[in-house]
């Protein structure tokens, strides 16, 4: 049953730069510890293996001092245009969660549009993973829930 | 104790996602949202036999999002929308989470821009 969930999530933000440009900052590590992760979160590492079936993992250190990884593999990559990737949190349950970015033209700039995919709660079978949890409380704090 | 408070709380977030998970059940509660129903009246618009839609009603049941209610031989059923307040918010870190980083990156790369167009002003 903790198999069956499709919950999505669509944000879009509107960059004032290309689309080559923007795909540059998403994907490359050097930039991507840069500014990776919302106000209060710091980058504290990046690993970037482009390529189709390649990982990621980026170290988002929360203000508690306690650091969340999201890690993946690389699906689709469309440069500069799209990416598709898995997405898990570590320490945490093995989710099937997807992440599509889409870096669209337009006149101002690029139009990032962000798709989260087959968001899951905590499944039962990870008692053990507290991090889970803690990370989602620790951001939640921080985020002014 | 608080570990036990948590698990709690992912069995029911299990419930609700796993409930909301299915569109025969969606539907049903899209009904409900209306008002109170007979079960044989949800039943009404599904090619599907009532025993089957009794046990999507017993995974809504079970998922606190429908509550029973005995009316003489007939029993009516209620949507109770609580549960739903707990799934948005799991959903809502998130949001808040993508929102901040999508503004970090804009942020980043509009600030390096205007850095690399004053120092190329011939550009």
């Amino acid at each position: 049953m903790s198999d069956h969930r499709d919950v999505t999530l669509v944000l879009r933000r509107l960059v004032r730069a290309s689309p080559a440009r923007v795909f540059e900052a998403w994907t490359r590590p050097d930039e991507l510890a840069r500014w990776w992760g919302p106000s209060g979160v710091e980058c504290v590492g990046a690993e970037v293996d482009l390529r189709v079936g390649g990982g990621y993992r980026l170290g988002n250190k929360l203000p508690d001092g306690q650091v969340l990884w999201i890690v993946g593999t690389f699906e689709l990559i469309e440069a500069p245009h799209k990416l598709v990737y898995s997405w898990r949190l570590e320490p945490g349950p093995d989710t099937r969660e997807r992440v599509t970015v889409q870096f669209e033209p337009r006149a101002e700039g690029t139009e990032v549009v962000v798709v989260h995919e087959r968001i899951a709660s905590a499944p039962l079978r990870d008692q053990h993973e507290q991090g889970w949890h803690g990370c989602l409380d620790g951001l939640a704090r921080l985020l002014g829930e | 104790m608080r570990s036990t408070q948590k698990r709690s709380r992912e069995a029911r977030l299990d419930a609700v996602f796993g409930a909301l998970s299915d569109g025969t059940r969606r539907r049903i509660l899209a009904r409900l949202a209306r008002g109170s129903a007979r079960v044989s009246d949800l039943a009404e618009p599904f090619a599907i036999s009532l025993p089957a839609v009794c046990k999507h009603l017993d995974v809504l049941e079970h998922a606190g999002l429908l509550r029973r209610e005995r009316d003489g031989r007939v029993s009516r059923c209620h949507l109770d929308a609580r549960p739903l307040e707990s799934a948005e918010a799991f959903i809502e870190r998130y949001r808040v989470f993508w929102s901040g980083t999508l503004e970090a990156l804009a942020l980043y790369v509009e600030k390096a821009q205007e850095l690399a167009d004053q120092n190329l002003p011939s550009r």
